[in-house]
This record gives C-alpha cells, sequence and structure tokens, in this order.
C-alpha cells in the first residue's frame, strides 16, 4: 500500500492516454480524417495514381510510388499548414530580422478571420443542440442576417459609432427572423425542424438573389448579383490597420463576447438551466414548469440571432459587401457549424477550438488548392470524415483499440417526424 | 387436447452479473409438468433478470438450463421459443397498430406463394386455439383499442401458438381487476390441467397463495428457500424481505381540519379522446391523506396529470385552498403549492443526466436564493443540496454527483425531499412505491405519514391495495373514470375490490 | 454536459394543439389564396383575353399521340372557377373540419394556384412571349420531377417503415448522378448506370446503417452529414474530373420507351407511356414495395420492427439485420432516382438536385408511409415544382426568385399542417438496443 502510489500515477497516466477521453477521441478522429483525405489526394491526382498502377513494374517502382505519394500528400498537408498556421521559414526569418512580420503572420490572421463567424454560428447550433433543438437553418440565418445587415450598412449612414452597432444588430434581428419561422411552427403546430429549416434555407437562397439584384440594393453600375460595398462606417476594421494587410477584424471581439456570454448562459442562467433541462428531458422539463413552447420559440431565436449574427459578421470583416453566392451551398457557414457543434461537444469552449480547427481546414484548404491545384473540397470532405469519427467514438475506440472508460457519449435519440 | 408432450424444466445454478452487482446468484429452480410454480420475490430481487436468462436475452455468467434432463444453450427469443417456452410479458409484446392475428402469427406465419401470409389459415388456427383453452378474442380487431385484460388473452394466446409447454407470466395481475385476476387463475388452473407447466411471476402474496402448487422465494438474486402455499402470509413476508415486516404504518388519530383541495365534476381526455376522467368528485381536507384505489388505467393518471396541468381539462375544476387551478400551466400550479410526486420518476420528475443538486431545485430553479434577476446563485443551490441530503437521508457521495448513479430508493427520495422540504399546500403522490425496495417503501410511507401529521393534506394514488390500507384516512376507489365509491379503511378488501370493478356497494355515508 | 437529446415526441405532442385550431387556420389559408386569385388574375384580368391549351408535345421525337386541337378558353370565367373552387374547398374545411384529407385539399389548392397563375400568365393579349400552355408538355415534364420524388420518398418508406429515418436521400441522389452520368457517357447504357446509381445509393445506406445501428449515432446527424459530404464530393469530382474531361459527361438524355397503342392517346398518352425506362422501372418499383410491405411475410417482420422492435425480436426477429436490408435497398432505389433525374436533365451538375431529396421526405409523410400515398403526394409536390419553374418563361410580373420559393413554402406549410393527423411507424428514429 505505501509504494503504490508512485505506481498509480503512471498508471494513470497511461490510462489517461489510452482511455475513451473525449480530447483522446477526438485526436484520433482527427488523425483518421486526415488519413482519409490523403487516400483520396492519392486515388485522385493523375500522377500518384499511374505511380501506383504501374508498382509492379520495376524493382524501384515501390518505393517510386510511395515517394510520390508522400510527396504529394506531404505537400497537400504541408502547405495546408503553412497556409493556415505559419510558415517555419517565415517565422524565423521576421524573427531575425524583424521584418516581414505580415507575411509570416498573415496565415495566423486568416484562419482568425475565417473562424470568426464559425464561432459565432456555432455556438448558437451548439446551444440548440443542448437544448436538443437541430438548427439545420443556421445557413440559412446567417445569409439573412448577412442581408439584413447589409441593408443598414449600406442603405444607412451614420457615423461609425451608431452605424456599426446598429447594422450588427440587424445581423442579429435577420437572423431571429429566419429562426422564428420554425421556432413557432414547432412551438405551435410541432412541426419537425428539420424538413422546416432545410426548406427555409431554399427560400432564403431565392430571397438572397432577388434581393442582391434589386435596384436599391444592388452594386450600381453592375449587372451581376452584387450588392453595394458596405459604408465604411459599417465595416469591421482590421484589427492592425489595414496598412498591416492582416485581415484579421474587431470581429474577433464580437466572437469572443459571444463566447463568453454562451459560457455565462448556459452555466448561470436560468434560462440556459431551462434550455438544457428541456433538453436531456423534456417530459420532467413540463412536469417541472419549463414551457416547452416559450423555450423552443427562445431557442431558435437565440440560435438563429446568432447564425445571422455570424453571417453579417463574415460578409463585414472580409468582402464587404454580399453577393448571390453568398454562403451558398452545402458546405457553407451554417453546416460546418453543426459539424463544429458537434466536435465541440456543443459547450462554448470546445466549440471555440473546433471552430479555429475548422477554419485552419479551410484557409489551409484554400492555400493547398493555390499551390497545388487540389480544390478546397477536399478540406470539406475531410472535416466531414472528422466530424462521422467524433460522433463515433466507439468505432475510434475500436479501431485504435482504446480501452472503454465511462464518458458520456454524444447521443441524440430522435423520434422521427413527431406527430 | 392433443398435447403429448410436456415439459419439466430445470434452472441449475444460475448466475449473471452485472459488474459488481450480482443480480441471479447460483439460482436453482425446477418446474414440474403440470405445476404452477410460482417465483416470488420482491422488486429488485432478481426475477426479471432470470427470466431474460430464461427467455435468451441474456447470457447467464454461470449455470445452465435443463429441459426435460438434457441441457439446452438458449441463446436469443427465437430458440426460447423453439424449445417451447412461451412468455408473456409484464409489458406486452404486442404491434399496437396490428390486428390480433397478426400478432400472433408474428415470426410463425403460415405462407402462401411469393412469401405471402396466408391470413385465411392463420385465422382459423386462432379460432381453433381460442376455443380450445377457452380465450375468446376477434381476430381482426386492432390490438390497441382492446381492454388491457383482452391484450393480455392475446399474449398468453401468442405463447400457446408456439406450442409453448411452458408459460412464463411475468408480473400479470399488474394491470387487471380483480375479477380479471380471478379470470386469469382460472385460465392458469386450466392449462396446468392440460399438462401445461406454468412459472408464475409476482410478489403479490395472496394471489400465490391462490393459486400457486409451489412457492419459491427470492431475495437480493438467491434462492431463500421453498414454500407451500398454505405458508401464513406474514412467514412468507419474512421471507421475501428478509426480516419481520410490518405492514402496517403507524399513524396518529385522524383530526382533519376544512377542506383544501377539491374536484368537481373532471372530464379529462386522453390520447385517443375518449374521456379518462369521466366526472370525477373529491376533496381532501388538512390533516387528512385521502389515497386514490384501483387498476391502472382507469383515468388515475390523467387525472393526476390535469392536477398538475400536464394534461388539459375539458370540463370541470379544480380548487386548491379556494384558488382555481383549472388548466393552469404546470408552473402556476406548482407556484400555487401543489407538490407532485410524478408516476414515472424517471420520465417526469428527475433530470438522470444531471446533479442531486440541481434536480433538487429542478421545479423552483429562479426563486429566490436559487437565482436572482435571471442568473443562478450556484452556492445557494449547492448549500440547499448539503441540506436536503442530510435532512432525508439521501444516499450519495456529493450533491455534485449524477442522479443517474443513485439507487431507485434513493431517487425518490430526492423527489420527496425537494417537494417536501418546499412551502406546500397540498401534495399530489403518484404510486410512489412503485419499484422500490422495502426499506425505501417504509421511509416514503413515514414521510408522508409525517406531512399529514403536522396537518397538511395529501392525495396518495396507488393501486396497490397495502399501500392504500395502510395510508389512507379515506379511500376513494377509482374505475371507468368514475369515482365508484368513498370508503374508510377499516372496510373489507372485498368490498374494495368490488368497487375497483365498478360495483356500487351500499356505504355509511362519512 | 455531454449527453444531449432531442425532443422527443413527448414535447411534440405537448406542444401540438389538437388539429381543429390548425385546420381552421388552413381553410383560412386556402381561402385567401382563392381569394386573391379571384381578383389578381380572375377578375384583374380583361375581359377579352383568351388563354390558349396546346395538347401535342412539342418536344417529343417518336411515336406522338393523335392529334388534338387546341382548346382556347376565355381567361377570366377560367379563372374564376377555378378560384371559387378553391374558395370552396377552403370554406368546406372551415365549417366540416373533415378529420382526414384536409392537408390534401391544401395540395389541391397550391396545385390549382399555380396552374390559374399559368393561365393567367399566358393570355393574348398578354406580355408573355409564349401565348399558349402546352399542357401535355407542362405534364410530361411534371412527370419528370414527380418520378425524382417518388424514388425518394419510396426509399423514405423502405427505411422509416423499418424504423430508420434516411435524411441521407439528397445525398443519395447526388450520388447517383454523379457515377451515372460518368457510367452513361462511357457506356452508353442506361441500364448499367442504374445498376452503378443502386449500387452507390446501397454503399451510402450501408454507411447510414452502420453509423446508427451499429454505432448508435443520430440518424439525422448521419443523414445531414452525408448529404454535405456528398455535396462537397460531387463538386471536387465535379472540378478534378469532369470539368477537364467533359466527355464524361454529356450526352446522357435517356431516350423515351414509347409502348405503341397506347402512347398515341392525347394528353395521358406521353405521360404514362411514352416516358424513360426509368419510369417504368418506378412504377415496377412502387408496386413492388407496395406488395412486399402489405402481403408478405417479410413485410409484416419490417413492420413490427418498425413499430416496436422489441416485441418483434422476442419472437426471434432479427431486428438489427431487417434494418440494414431496409435501409440499403432505401438507398439503393434513391440511387436510382439520382440516376433517373441525371437522364432527364442530360448530365450532372452540382447542387442541381436543389433540395429535391428533402421534398421527397415531405412527399413520404404527406403519403402517410404507404407507396400509394407517397406517388400522391409526389404528383402533388412535383407539379408545384414544375410549374414554378415554367412560370419563369411567361414573365410573370413576380420575380422568378419568389416563384422559385414557391414548391420549398408550399412543403413547409404542408409539413406544418400535418403533424397531429399522420402518425409515423412506433419505433421510428429509435435505435434499438439488446439489454
Amino acid at each position: 500500500m505505501t509504494d503504490a502510489t508512485p505506481v498509480r500515477l503512471h498508471r494513470r497516466l497511461g490510462a489517461q492516454l489510452t482511455s475513451q477521453h473525449p480530447i483522446v477521441v477526438t485526436i484520433f478522429a482527427l488523425i483518421l480524417g486526415f488519413i482519409v483525405g490523403a487516400i483520396i489526394i492519392i486515388t485522385t491526382t493523375a500522377s500518384v495514381l499511374d505511380a501506383w498502377r504501374g508498382i509492379f513494374h520495376s524493382w524501384g517502382a515501390p518505393g517510386h510510388a510511395i515517394r510520390l505519394t508522400f510527396d504529394n500528400v506531404g505537400a497537400a498537408y504541408r502547405t495546408m499548414f503553412t497556409g493556415s498556421v505559419v510558415d517555419p521559414n517565415s517565422f524565423w526569418d521576421s524573427l531575425t530580422t524583424g521584418k516581414n512580420w505580415s507575411v509570416t503572420l498573415t496565415p495566423i490572421s486568416e484562419t482568425l478571420t475565417y473562424a470568426t463567424p464559425l464561432v459565432i454560428v456555432s455556438t448558437g447550433v451548439g446551444i440548440a443542440f443542448q437544448t436538443g433543438i437541430f438548427n439545420i437553418g443556421a445557413n440559412g440565418q446567417a445569409v439573412l442576417g448577412g442581408i439584413a445587415g447589409g441593408v443598414v450598412a449600406t442603405m444607412v449612414h451614420l457615423p461609425m459609432v451608431i452605424h456599426l452597432p446598429l447594422a450588427l444588430l440587424a445581423g442579429l434581428a435577420g437572423g431571429m427572423l429566419a429562426g422564428s419561422v420554425p421556432g413557432i411552427l414547432k412551438a405551435f403546430t410541432g412541426a419537425h425542424e428539420v424538413i422546416v429549416t432545410i426548406m427555409l434555407n431554399y427560400v432564403v437562397y431565392a430571397f438572397l438573389l432577388f434581393a442582391v439584384l434589386s435596384t436599391p440594393f444592388q452594386q450600381p453600375g453592375q449587372q451581376n448579383d452584387i450588392s453595394r460595398t458596405f459604408d465604411g462606417s459599417a465595416q469591421l476594421p482590421p484589427l492592425f490597420g489595414t496598412a498591416s494587410g492582416l485581415r484579421v477584424s474587431y470581429g474577433v471581439l464580437v466572437a469572443a463576447v459571444v463566447v463568453v456570454f454562451a459560457w455565462w448562459f448556459l452555466d448561470r442562467s436560468s434560462l440556459g438551466f431551462d434550455f438544457r433541462v428541456t433538453g436531456a428531458n423534456p417530459s420532467a422539463a413540463k412536469a417541472s414548469g419549463i414551457s416547452a413552447r416559450s423555450v423552443v420559440v427562445m431557442v431558435f431565436l437565440i440560435s438563429g440571432g446568432l447564425a445571422g449574427l455570424a453571417g453579417f459578421v463574415q460578409a463585414a470583416s472580409t468582402t464587404h459587401q454580399i453577393d448571390g453566392g453568398f454562403l451558398i451551398g452545402n458546405a457553407g457557414i451554417g453546416f460546418t457549424a453543426i459539424t463544429i457543434a458537434l466536435l465541440g461537444r456543443n459547450r462554448p469552449m470546445g466549440i471555440l477550438w473546433s471552430s479555429l480547427l475548422f477554419a485552419a481546414l479551410g484557409v489551409g484548404g484554400r492555400a493547398m488548392q493555390s499551390q497545388t491545384g487540389i480544390p478546397l473540397d477536399l478540406a470539406t470532405v475531410i472535416q466531414s470524415v472528422i466530424v462521422l469519427f467524433v460522433a463515433t467514438p466507439v468505432l475510434v475506440k475500436e479501431i485504435f483499440r482504446l480501452r472503454a472508460a465511462p464518458v458520456a457519449t454524444i447521443k441524440l435519440a430522435t423520434q422521427g417526424w413527431g406527430s | 387436447m392433443t398435447t403429448i408432450d410436456v415439459m419439466r424444466l430445470e434452472l441449475r445454478g444460475i448466475t449473471k452479473r452485472f459488474g459488481s452487482l450480482t443480480a441471479n446468484d447460483q439460482i436453482s429452480i425446477t418446474v414440474e409438468p403440470g405445476q404452477i410454480h410460482s417465483l416470488l420475490g420482491e422488486n429488485g430481487a432478481g426475477k426479471s433478470t432470470l427470466m431474460n436468462v430464461l427467455f435468451g436475452l441474456l447470457t447467464p455468467d454461470e449455470g445452465e438450463i435443463l429441459i426435460n434432463g438434457e441441457p439446452v444453450q438458449i441463446t436469443n427469443s427465437g430458440d426460447a421459443v423453439r424449445r417451447g417456452l412461451g412468455m408473456v410479458h409484464q409489458h406486452f409484446m404486442l404491434v399496437p397498430v396490428f390486428t390480433v392475428t397478426e400478432n400472433v402469427v408474428l415470426g410463425f406465419e403460415p405462407t402462401k406463394s411469393l412469401n405471402r401470409v396466408d391470413y385465411r389459415k392463420a385465422t382459423e388456427d386462432i379460432l381453433r386455439l381460442s376455443r380450445q383453452f377457452n380465450l375468446d378474442v376477434d381476430p381482426d380487431a386492432v390490438v390497441e383499442r382492446l381492454p388491457i385484460g383482452l391484450q393480455q388473452r392475446v399474449e398468453i394466446l401468442k405463447a400457446l401458438s408456439h406450442d409453448a409447454e411452458l408459460l412464463i407470466l411475468d408480473e400479470p395481475t399488474a394491470v387487471l381487476t380483480p375479477q380479471e385476476i380471478d379470470a386469469l387463475m382460472e385460465i392458469m388452473r386450466s392449462l396446468a390441467a392440460a399438462g401445461k407447466s406454468i412459472l408464475f411471476i409476482t410478489h403479490k402474496l395472496k394471489e400465490v397463495k391462490a393459486v400457486a402448487d409451489v412457492i419459491t422465494i427470492i431475495r437480493q438474486g438467491r434462492v431463500v428457500g421453498t414454500a407451500e402455499p398454505t405458508a401464513s402470509e406474514s412467514e412468507l413476508a419474512s421471507m421475501m424481505v428478509g426480516r419481520d415486516v410490518e405492514l402496517t404504518v403507524h399513524k396518529e388519530p385522524f383530526s382533519p381540519g376544512g377542506d383544501v383541495f377539491e374536484i368537481r365534476d373532471l372530464v379529462v381526455r386522453d390520447e385517443r379522446g375518449l374521456a379518462a376522467v369521466n366526472g370525477v368528485s373529491l376533496s381532501v381536507r388538512a390533516g387528512e391523506i385521502l389515497a386514490l384505489a384501483g387498476v391502472q388505467g382507469n383515468g388515475q393518471t390523467e387525472l393526476v396529470e390535469a392536477i398538475a396541468g400536464m394534461r388539459t381539462v375539458e370540463s370541470g375544476s379544480i380548487t386548491l385552498n379556494g384558488r382555481d387551478i383549472t388548466n393552469h400551466s404546470p408552473r402556476e400550479v406548482l407556484d400555487a403549492g401543489l407538490g407532485h410526486i410524478p408516476e414515472d420518476r424517471q420520465r417526469d420528475g428527475l433530470v438522470m443526466s444531471m446533479s442531486v443538486a440541481d434536480n433538487l431545485v429542478l421545479n423552483t430553479p429562479r426563486r429566490v436564493p436559487f437565482a436572482r434577476r435571471g442568473t443562478r446563485d450556484l452556492a445557494a443551490v449547492q448549500a440547499h443540496a448539503v441540506q436536503l441530503i442530510k435532512d432525508f437521508d439521501i444516499r450519495t457521495e456529493s450533491p455534485q454527483e449524477l442522479v443517474s448513479s443513485l439507487s431507485g430508493g434513493n431517487q425518490q427520495k430526492v423527489i420527496v425531499a425537494r417537494e417536501l422540504s418546499r412551502a406546500l399546500e397540498f401534495l399530489v403522490a403518484s404510486q410512489p412505491t412503485r419499484g422500490l425496495d422495502v426499506g425505501s417503501i417504509e421511509y416514503v410511507h413515514r414521510q408522508m405519514v409525517e406531512h399529514r401529521n403536522h396537518g397538511n393534506a395529501a392525495l396518495v394514488v396507488s393501486s396497490e391495495l397495502d399501500e392504500v390500507l395502510a395510508l389512507g384516512d379515506r379511500i376513494a376507489v377509482m374505475y371507468a373514470g368514475k369515482i365508484s365509491g368513498v370508503v374508510d379503511p377499516s372496510t373489507s378488501r372485498e368490498t374494495i375490490g368490488l368497487l375497483m370493478t365498478g360495483t356500487k356497494v351500499e356505504q355509511p355515508h362519512d | 454536459m455531454g449527453i444531449v437529446t432531442v425532443a422527443e415526441s413527448t414535447t411534440e405532442q405537448a406542444l401540438a394543439p389538437k388539429p381543429e385550431g390548425r385546420t381552421r387556420v388552413i381553410a383560412i389559408i386556402m381561402a385567401i389564396v382563392g381569394l386573391s386569385t379571384l381578383l389578381l388574375f380572375g377578375i384583374g384580368s380583361a375581359a377579352t383575353a383568351h388563354s390558349t391549351l396546346n395538347f401535342s408535345p412539342i418536344n417529343l421525337s417518336s411515336s406522338p399521340p393523335l392529334h388534338l386541337g387546341s382548346l382556347t378558353l376565355p381567361t377570366r370565367w377560367t379563372v374564376v372557377v377555378a378560384a371559387l373552387v378553391m374558395i370552396g374547398l377552403g370554406v368546406e374545411v372551415f365549417l366540416r373540419r373533415p378529420k382526414g384529407f384536409v392537408m390534401g385539399r391544401f395540395g389541391i389548392v397550391a396545385v390549382l394556384f399555380l396552374l390559374a397563375l399559368l393561365f393567367w400568365a399566358a393570355r393574348t393579349p398578354g406580355p408573355s412571349p409564349v401565348p399558349f400552355i402546352n399542357l401535355t408538355d407542362i405534364l410530361t415534364g411534371s412527370t419528370e420531377v414527380v418520378m425524382v420524388l417518388i424514388f425518394g420518398s419510396l426509399s423514405g418508406v423502405m427505411c422509416e417503415r423499418s424504423g430508420v429515418v434516411n435524411i441521407a436521400i439528397e445525398g443519395q441522389y447526388i450520388a447517383g448522378a454523379f457515377f451515372g452520368s460518368m457510367v452513361v457517357s462511357t457506356t452508353h447504357n442506361f441500364f448499367y448506370a442504374a445498376i452503378v446509381g443502386a449500387l452507390v445509393g446501397g454503399l451510402l445506406g450501408l454507411l447510414l446503417a452502420f453509423l446508427a445501428l451499429r454505432y448508435l449515432v443520430d440518424q439525422i446527424i448521419v443523414g445531414v452529414v452525408i448529404v454535405t459530404m456528398m455535396s462537397s464530393l460531387s463538386s471536387y469530382l465535379n472540378l478534378q474530373v469532369l470539368t477537364p474531361f467533359p466527355q464524361y459527361n454529356t450526352g446522357n438524355l435517356a431516350p423515351n420507351l414509347a409502348i405503341p397503342l397506347l402512347s398515341k392517346i392525347p394528353i395521358l398518352g406521353p405521360v404514362f407511356f411514352n416516358q424513360s425506362g426509368f419510369f417504368y422501372l418506378m412504377i415496377a418499383l412502387v408496386a413492388l414495395v407496395s406488395f412486399a410491405l402489405f402481403k408478405t411475410r417479410y413485410g409484416l417482420h419490417v413492420r413490427a420492427v418498425g413499430e416496436h422492435p422489441h416485441a418483434a425480436a422476442t419472437v426471434g426477429i432479427n431486428v438489427a439485420r431487417v434494418r440494414y436490408i431496409n435501409v440499403v435497398l432505401g438507398g439503393a432505389i434513391a440511387g436510382i432516382g439520382g440516376v433517373a433525374f441525371m437522364a432527364s436533365q442530360g448530365q450532372f451538375q452540382p447542387g442541381y438536385t436543389s433540395g429535391l431529396g428533402y421534398i421527397a421526405l415531405a412527399a413520404m409523410i404527406f403519403g402517410r408511409w404507404r407507396p400509394s400515398g407517397a406517388v400522391v403526394a409526389s404528383m402533388i409536390f412535383g407539379i408545384s415544382v414544375f410549374l414554378s419553374y415554367t412560370l419563369v418563361s411567361y414573365q410573370v410580373p413576380v420575380s422568378i426568385y419568389v416563384l422559385q420559393m414557391f414548391p420549398y413554402l408550399i412543403t413547409i406549410v404542408v409539413v406544418a399542417g400535418l403533424i397531429g393527423r399522420v402518425r409515423p411507424p412506433g419505433a421510428d428514429g429509435i435505435p434499438y438496443h439488446r439489454d
């Protein structure tokens, strides 16, 4: 009993590494995701595929194929890293010469820029998930928020100290409006939010085109589906000034506020407590006096509002206008938000880190595309695979033979269409 | 009568563990052909586990099963059925939207060409079987529209149609009226006379004495002995719980005050649109426990839900201390001073994934001191929990422990603590001791009686006649949505049983 | 906290008022739509306006039907009649509050509205560049959309009847369309394409089943992630493969197979008897699935598993196996649907399925999880979708984007209106575990 203590400590550390602890699972899921990505790169890059096809042709062929594989995959992932975090050479250079910091810091700045709206929208989705609600309409809500904020940013002219907050509020309101539809429908008719939100997404996309081509909102002198440029007083300016070349904007402050709000809301507020109880056990929630109806409506208002805010922040900090393809498609930030929220286990801090990760994947993916020609969609595929693996810790455990520990798994029990 | 095969079932040394818990410990039982063998034990004794093992839903860690002397392996339900075991589950294994025919033939359907089900033949077979064993059913009826007693008959028919030689009846009487229980016992006797073996699982002493040939008593996973049906109830009870059991609770003399709670002509509809509560009137006075007796399924659930604000009242009124609370939201009803111990504690009373502390403030989270202006005061919640854990003897490691790791009894204590620690005008408790071990049952009963002794009023709804007789200062009996009578606790069980089936009985005015 | 549960149907029961209140709302919506039709297109059109209906399909090269002349009707009165029917239905629902077929009536009103709008848009004198309505073309065009929706809703029925929610239909469409296009471009054989479509759809179904049943991942999440994944993957592959090598993605219009005499019937002939092979396949599948689900032993097992898996397990039915089979088959059917869609468009384009997979799910709900109902529902949704697109060429004074919204708005109303009236399979979406 006396010298058991040091042994136990050592065993415990070892146990942590091989346990099914959420962070460990996430890391392993990441590794698996990248492996799958590598496989896709291999099978779709002509030169590599040819090399593998010819591995039996000569003795040096397998080595050649492997080398080519490593080169291509390595190049792809390397550019992903240098494009999203930092290029070590550039960093060393800046450190020693004190110059070119803007070049060195650009990748991180880009990642932060992309992460900012992701954090905001994913927080909203995560809050919804904790209440047991799927907000699959986050993308449409973000678009509507972008439109609303954009309208205020272009058609009203006020000093920045009023204009920017007003535009941000408009973004919030736009998202809340879009979120109110599934919220009210679910609260008063029980309509399952999945179909309603997805259909509403398409409605909003059509509305986006309508708005961006309408005379008041359209960029004067353009026939394309592009809006006016936001007033300078309604843009989110770069943190380090335009001269630095770093795009990371004051949007990060907004994101920081959102994260703090989410933590306070879920952990400390009474309404957040109601949300969590409803998500954990709707029957008990009802019996305890929580009004399911008002919870549902509030959830969609908050979640939608955050998504709308994210949409406007995205536009106001990067392009300073919106076009017909704003956030479009099945890979828009609203859908990424679902996967980020899952990865982050619906908690604010987890969502923060996951957003950074996914932003890095996106930014890195772009760099990869421009430098190696591998399209950006690959990054989205990797993201999806990672999420699937994270949502199934049991699967990851089996693949890596991790020891089972009593860890709460992400498990949502659906009951069809609710009637 | 074509049965030639008979079955002698032997369970030898069956052991099943779940982690550190040994649910079944070296259990050995023998059931002879044509015998009604009763397995008697309280809730949590291990009966369900044993049955699941027998029926192939669980694999035993040790031990073997012998049928007619031969050891057999039962790995799934299909196996069990093929070997002649038939189970009539406590919660029926019937598909609600299917007809009787579809349910009975499921898995063993007669087929025509192209894999089509031969419904004509199926119906013929069912009618033949029902005539043979005197179990009348309409083959085309949709099961969910049948009354519970008939649904059970379908379950039995299903087992018989699989050529079961041994029928396992798992707590079959929980949902039956006394008359239906008698009918079931007749069926059991005639099946046994026809050579079928019956394994009858229950915790009800009276039923066991009425119909069993042999009684095996199981406690905490072990067989503690066998008995003849001639043994006395207290002997059997002692074996069941391991000590001398007090079957009644001490109560102070009854001195009620004025009316606290009143229901008048209440009509409440259930999911199918039928009037589950069909004109109920009752009142409860201060310092009184009104026990509502009745077989489950006669409207009690809907009545309590209506009181708690969880179900719409179609007509009639509910008044608490003169205030009308009909059709008020659960929030308003709770704020008006109603305490509610729900029937299904895990579904309606607790959030399993949250801490004991959070559950202890579950229905008053916004009240000062637990929250101020929308923000929770976690220190106050914690202090409250520490106090209640001490006062109500809740066995838990810390207030932060998840309520899911507590035993059933302690979970119920959390709910009881939560409700009784508030300033209540009125307490409604629904099946408050269901699924609890005897120690916890005693505890809950004591708490309620104390509540009443302090001059408070309570409505206790229970389908356990013993509980009703022990707790009630007055007993109302509910049948088919109406109150069939209000009597005092000295009334005979037979009379109450008759009231539970709707027979109006001459009774003195109270 | 790491455990999240979606509000169960108890919450939805707790939330949804009795359908009667909503019935009134729906009736009012129907009446308002009828009234607007009356005012805007009926009385609002000039008394002299006429609209012409043609019946000879323009697009049919082989085996055209017997020629019927055209029919010219006064715009105003035809629309007024349609509007009165719509208002009448609204009033009837409001007063009588029927228990069944309320949303069905709503669907009829929606279709009538679009038809009236079309009728009005094609009037002469009028701004439309197209001075007539080719009814046959509209019906045959709608049939293409309807067909795709039927494949999808049939897939939904197969999966949900066994208790698994298949949100991934849209992804299975995309997969089928993409790989189907490549196969046809290389082999010029639509039959092979259908097989490949079934394979990829089935594979995605297997993925869904595997993750949802074995690892208990939430079914809706798996579905959404699969759709996102297929969407990105197909976009990626489109850029990598189809754009540099367009020969893998051209000329894939499936030829129509005409049934000799029957295709000559005016109006209906081309619709039912002169369609691509996929159409006939679809009809066969509907019949097959209906038969299998409701007459066979297999179907009884499937429905038992979907309603009460525990009961099924206790009689020895292998719940997991039944679900796997159904989800894979359902996925295969959706995959073929994707190929069919591609074959009606001629090639693959990223994103061109535009949410049809989700509309198919709504059609399945509308059809009460029966193949026959799914067919009727798909017809209503399909015609709405097609009419919305057709209206674009008629210079309607409504922005084309607003027109594009119609099918989705209609779907939302239908889904909201159906809650409380329909009853999904009892165990739909609930994973089943032993122990």
